[in-house]
């Protein structure tokens, strides 16, 4: 499966030239989709990609290609998992991402949705560009587009105070903004959050159609996070009228081509006649219908060819079931991990295969080690734990290699341009683990008191080690802790239905846990690096589960307790690349980084470049994975019924 | 009388149990259920697997329970290889013997079921006795806690308890319940002890109004003494009957806490969990759904029968 | 007669309060995290958590929050009456969602019941008046395995065999695989989809039903008033079914109430292995999230029901057996 990753390093290396001038919007001008970049990451030469006709994509769909009209069903496994009732600033998954940003919730800037890095690079959505930066970077302005509407029952024009009132509800606390830390940077955000001001000074509205934004620092990434959901207009004559977080999810006024249905029925004269719209149960389903109000002419192909009539997407627990129902036709696609035995079914029948559609997912998962807690205190052991992991036999836990490469470092090398591809700082055959070599590690350890490369010390005995009790996890377990075991340490492993929760509570200090994985926000490293910033270290809810650079006084505010003292920090390397411009030099900077992390800090057992792997049914006429939320790109998907 | 009907969906406890008979009889009548004695045959055979599961794994098979076969018995997908001559009942996902595992699941099945039950039969012998003795309010209070225990949907309860006690290092109550083992023996005798107490309370209720029990307190004898002398000696045959009847309940217990994930760790073999397992891949792996679930059903038939058996045995008119 | 109804009125009121306490007591006093920090996010500040606390209520002592839950439990709440408040989970009101999984349970458990209740003592009966014959010693035998397999393996080696999907000989399968069709929707898919959770929950209440139509009808039939209309010359046949029956039934009735008031909360097992997204499979899930509301609403409603059936039971009970006075 090495396939996917050399198309990756081509799809990179074309699209480099057009995402470094999106993302770096300094010229204004809009950016030229370039063809030559979306074809290699959706050839059709490798089956396990995604196989759409790329030359289609920038016309109305010709009589034998993909057909407008239909139902795209899609089952989700157990739940939807919406972090914030589908509020657009309380979602912070991928799979609402996918949604909202290809849908229902356009943004100033947003994405093509599609595959590879021309999936990862911006372009203008409601905006009629890039947007005009000032000389200084600190003031970024952008026009709205004319005929841009919200959908019904309002049916009125989107004006650039609808974009301004995304961000106040940002700001404010009781909605519960997911990731309003990416907003802190606009003059005015902090104080407007903390109630000290009733607007937002940094953004201003100088008529209907303008809207800029004043930083207080240079932000060379801050497009990517205008093109966030949250990010997208909001109508305050009915987004207002919520207070709680999530609460709005189920009025969400459309503003892009399609609508929950039923929305034409929500009576929006008033905050006491508005009743939950009928498309959207977050318990059961949600069902979508195309949006009257959305004008294509302001929209581009590229972006959304918007196909199908009608989605239809409903909760189902049982994986079986939903995979047996798209090998049957019922239903068009899932948000479901799909089981090892329907990928190897896939893999190996090959009428099948090409159902089968392998992306990079641009996430790694790993095993954390906590830098306070015996015996992973101590950098050997950490080492040591990272040179004897039997990374292979994770991954056959995971489903084998469809699930993704071995990652050898904590950036998913896609995101690095592939600059570390051949880095692997903790090398062993065939990614079994190098048994002798973690032995000399161990050695060094004053944990390994008689030096013979077994750790003897009592703190290595019954070491807690906290997981999900899902079957993954499960079949995970025993090739990580005969690893472990292999250097004398032995595991006292907590299998526990949400496992995030209690790794996020600094106060438990839990040593290691094998659940945690992280995927982008958005195309920058720096969405990785702030699980190493000792600054966002949290008491609860806290993601530097290594607690990275935390210092005694932060220890003390975060209740951590342990080793404390002279743990490494990386605060001052993140602010010099973060200052960088969107970049080759940028991304080189958190390359080195991650090698620094790697050598100097290991923070963790980084032991899978994951995948995104999805399986579609045989009515799915086109297909594309939309590389910005990982998931399904719903704008450009097409269904024969 | 309410619902014996177990814990949920596992399976519920048989008749009801009244008298007394002398022990030589009862053992004659045993001896010729042929059925009981085959249940008896199977069970001594399970305890000796449990306590040889290690020398009969390494002796037959070569593998103790935790040894990892990844590489040879799981695919490049990671989906488990079938039985073979070297892995008689194929492998679990992880790649691990599964004729060890389903060995050394006995052992965890008995552990548990025997302990669970010990405890549940101590608190409800306690209880039971103690209210039907005193009356009163003791018998009120008693009664009264059991009804409600037994109106509780008792598997989420079990599940909040697992779930919540599972998760940190030290258990909870202040590391009083530790997670694993002893959690599910705690949480298996919580929820089961009111059956016992129920059957208990009733039969002293009968008892204490016998002419013995008037003629020892005339002889000045103190409560306690005609407790542990006069009425505890006569509840053995419904005790022991009810015990064994109880076993297999707490075996499918533990086996349907550990099926939904809340049971013994995970290295710790058990019949629940590898059916758990299988539940994902059961239609392709059909091995690891068929002998763990034939040793089970195996284990709590064998202790119906038994218990069936000393029912008859002890109490003629029960059925038969 | 109606004294008695209110008296048992009142119990049913104080064993709600009591379970309501437990299962509050269970989820406080037993922490396994917090459910704000669950619904606040990948990174949330002290300030949101503190916001999230409010906004579910968790910032006041337990025993204030079981006040309010109690108040509105019995007044309502913005949602309707009876006030459950909304998921932690998914933020929509959970009474919404109880009436939505509800006919799911009700569909399993009285197909079942029906199922059961009339394998259960048709056996019974055929094995009490045969006693000791080939067919008695196979319906006993059979009824022992019924109690000793658990539904969880049943379930999966009848998935195994008839599904459509199973991996089982393909001869064999003729029904439709997991999941549930609603009534509405197609009656013959609700049908089919249920057969096999149906006949795998019914064996084990089938086969303990049988032994107990037996055991009582055996006693029932060596009862005095038995031999004395045997005596009176009425035929066999309706000295069974007119007499041993009635008698015999009556501890039946009792259990039936109440095994169907437990599967309201307590089909956990079948809903999880045929995915039927009922009641006990939903309270399941939100225990695993710290979802308090969803899991007090299930336990509520199976606590209310059990409670109830009893009360019915009761009645019944004095109907059928005539020898059952009201103290």
């Amino acid at each position: 499966m090495r396939h996917w990753r050399a198309l990756a390093i081509v799809v990179v290396a074309l699209g480099l030239a057009v995402g470094a001038a999106a993302c770096g919007g300094d010229d204004g001008g809009e950016a030229t989709p370039d063809t030559t970049a979306t074809e290699p990451a959706t050839t059709g030469e490798e089956p396990a990609t995604t196989e759409e006709e790329p030359a289609t994509t920038e016309e109305e769909p010709s009589p034998e290609g993909p057909q407008a009209g239909g139902t795209y069903r899609v089952d989700w496994e157990e739940t939807f998992g919406f972090t914030g009732g589908f509020d657009p600033v309380g979602e912070y998954l991928g799979e609402a991402f996918g949604i909202q940003s290809g849908l229902l919730v356009r943004t100033l800037i947003g994405y093509r949705h599609t595959a590879g890095s021309a999936g990862n690079e911006l372009i203008p959505d409601l905006a009629t560009d890039l947007g005009t930066i000032s000389d200084d970077g600190l003031t970024y302005t952008y026009t709205l587009k004319d005929g841009i509407k919200f959908g019904p029952p309002l049916s009125r024009e989107i004006t650039s105070q609808d974009v301004a009132y995304a961000f106040e509800r940002i700001g404010t606390e009781s909605l519960v903004a997911q990731y309003g830390f990416y907003y802190t940077v606009i003059e005015g955000m902090s104080e407007f959050m903390a109630g000290e001001a009733d607007t937002i000074s940094g953004i201003t509205t100088p008529d209907d159609k303008t809207i800029a934004f004043k930083l207080t620092a240079p932000t060379g990434d801050f497009p990517f996070r205008l093109a966030m959901p949250a990010a997208g207009p909001a109508p305050r004559e009915v987004a207002g009228c919520f207070t709680e977080a999530g609460a709005y999810g189920r009025y969400l006024i459309s503003s892009g081509p399609y609508m929950f249905e039923g929305s034409d029925a929500l009576d929006a004269s008033s905050c006491d006649t508005l009743e939950p719209i009928a498309g959207f149960d977050p318990n059961t389903s949600m069902t979508l219908v195309r949006n009257p109000d959305y004008d294509p002419a302001t929209d581009t192909p590229e972006a959304r060819e918007n196909f199908v009539d009608r989605f239809e997407f409903k909760i189902n627990s049982n994986p079986d079931d939903i995979f047996n129902k798209i090998k049957a036709g019922e239903i068009e696609d899932a948000v479901a991990s799909e089981p090892p035995k329907v990928i190897r079914e896939y893999t190996e029948n090959e009428e099948l295969t090409p159902l089968l559609h392998i992306n990079a997912g641009d996430r790694t998962w790993y095993i954390t080690l906590n830098l306070t807690q015996p015996p992973f205190d101590d950098i050997h052991v950490r080492k040591a734990a990272n040179l004897v992991m039997d990374k292979e036999g994770l991954r056959r836990a995971w489903g084998g290699p469809t699930a993704g490469e071995i990652a050898t470092h904590i950036i998913p090398d896609a995101m690095l341009n592939e600059t570390l591809a051949d880095y692997d700082p903790y090398p062993s055959e065939g990614y079994a683990g190098d048994v002798a070599a973690a032995m000399e590690e161990m050695k060094l350890s004053k944990y390994d008191t008689d030096k013979d490369g077994i750790c003897d010390a009592p703190e290595c005995k019954d070491v807690l080690y906290v997981t999900e009790a899902d079957r993954l996890r499960q079949d995970m377990q025993p090739p990580t802790s005969a690893s472990f075991e292999k250097i004398g340490i032995t595991l006292k492993v907590r299998s526990v239905e949400g496992a995030y929760p209690v790794i996020q509570d600094v106060s438990k200090n839990v040593p290691a846990s094998g659940r945690p994985g992280w995927g982008k926000d958005y195309a920058d490293a720096s969405t990785f690096m702030v699980l190493f910033d000792s600054r966002s270290t949290l008491p609860t809810g806290n993601i530097n589960y290594s607690l990275v650079g935390l210092t005694p006084e932060q220890a003390a505010k975060v209740k951590a307790s342990g080793t404390v003292e002279g743990i490494p920090s990386v605060d001052a390397d993140i602010d010099a690349c973060n200052v960088i411009p969107v970049g080759d030099e940028r991304v080189q900077c958190w390359a080195d980084l991650d090698k620094k992390l790697m050598e100097e800090v290991v923070p963790w057992i980084p032991y899978l470049d994951a995948t995104a792997t999805q399986i579609t049914g045989p009515t799915v006429t086109k297909w594309d994975f939309d590389q910005f939320s990982g998931t399904i790109a719903y704008a450009h998907v097409a269904v024969a019924q | 009388m309410t619902s014996l009907a177990g814990p949920v969906e596992s399976a519920p406890l048989m008749g009801q149990v009244v008298g007394k008979s002398p022990r030589q009889l009862a053992w004659e009548r045993f001896r010729h259920d042929r059925a009981a004695l085959a249940g008896l045959l199977v069970i001594v055979l399970l305890v000796l697997i449990s306590i040889f599961a290690g020398v009969i794994g390494k002796y037959l098979a070569g593998h103790g329970p935790n040894d990892l076969f990844q590489r040879e018995m799981t695919d490049e997908f990671g989906l488990p290889l079938g039985p073979n001559s070297d892995f008689w009942f194929g492998a679990d996902t992880a790649g691990r013997d599964l004729f060890v595992r389903v060995l050394y699941g006995a052992r965890t099945s008995l552990l548990i079921a025997l302990a669970a039950t010990g405890i549940a039969v101590f608190i409800g012998v306690v209880l039971g006795t103690a209210a039907g003795y005193f009356r009163g309010v003791a018998d009120t209070i008693v009664s009264r806690v059991t009804d409600v225990i037994l109106a509780l949907p008792l598997l989420l309860l079990a599940i909040g308890i697992a779930a919540a006690c599972g998760t940190t290092k030290e258990g909870c109550l202040n590391g009083a319940i530790e997670p694993g083992l002893s959690l599910v023996v705690f949480i298996i005798a919580l929820f089961s002890w009111p059956y016992i107490a129920r059957i208990v309370r009733g039969n002293v209720l009968s008892i204490r109004e016998k002419e013995f029990i008037e003629s020892a307190r005339s002889l000045g004898a103190g409560n306690v003494r005609i407790m542990f002398r006069e009425v505890l000696p006569n509840l053995i045959a419904p005790i022991i009957v009810y015990s064994t009847l109880l076993i297999p309940s707490n075996i499918l217990f533990e086996a349907a806490l550990s099926f939904l994930g809340l049971g013994v760790p995970q290295e710790t073999p058990s019949w629940g969990r590898m059916l758990s397992d299988a539940a994902g891949v059961f239609d392709v792996a059909w091995w690891l759904m068929l002998f763990p679930g034939l040793f089970l059903v195996a284990t709590t038939l064998a202790f119906n029968l038994v218990g069936d058996g000393l029912r008859d045995a002890l109490d003629p008119r029960s059925g038969r | 007669m109606a004294a008695y109804i209110v008296r048992r009125l009142v119990w049913v009121i104080v064993v709600l309060l009591a379970v309501t306490m437990i299962t509050f007591a269970i989820f406080y006093l037993l922490p396994t995290g917090d459910p704000a920090v669950r619904f606040a996010g990948k990174s949330p500040t002290p300030q949101v958590l503190e916001e999230v606390r409010r906004q579910f209520g968790l910032d006041k002592p337990w025993y204030a929050q079981y006040w309010h839950f109690l108040s509105d439990l019995t007044t309502g709440d913005k949602y309707g009456w009876p006030g459950l408040g909304f998921s932690f989970d998914t933020r929509i009101p959970v009474r919404e969602e109880l009436l939505e999984r509800a006919p799911r349970t009700l569909s399993l458990a009285f197909g079942a019941a029906i199922v059961w209740l009339t394998l259960g003592v048709t056996i019974g009966i055929v094995s009490a008046l045969r006693r000791g014959t080939l067919l008695d010693r196979a319906a006993m035998g059979f009824a022992l395995f019924g109690v000793s397999a658990p539904v969880f393996w049943l379930g999966l080696m009848a998935l195994w065999l008839f599904a459509e999907t199973g991996g089982g000989p393909d001869w064999l399968h003729f029904l439709p695989g997991t999941g549930y069709v609603p009534f509405s929707e197609s009656p013959s898919e609700w049908f089919t989809h249920l057969i096999m959770p149906w006949v795998v929950l019914a064996l084990l209440y089938a086969a303990f039903y049988a032994r107990m139509t037996r055991g009582n009808l055996l006693e029932t039939m060596g009862e005095d008033y038995i031999r004395t209309a045997r005596a009176k010359g009425l035929t066999e046949r309706r000295v069974v079914f007119k007499h041993g029956l009635r008698a015999s039934l009556t501890p039946i009735v009792t259990m039936f109430g109440m095994d169907i008031a437990l599967l309201v909360g307590g089909a956990v097992i079948t809903e999880t292995v045929f995915n039927i997204q009922g009641l006990g499979a939903w309270a399941v899930r939100a225990t695993f999230n710290q979802d308090l509301p969803a899991v007090v609403a299930v336990v509520v409603v199976s606590a209310f029901a059990v409670a109830i059936m009893n009360l019915l039971v009761d009645i019944v009970y004095a109907w059928l057996d005539p020898r059952v006075r009201y103290q």
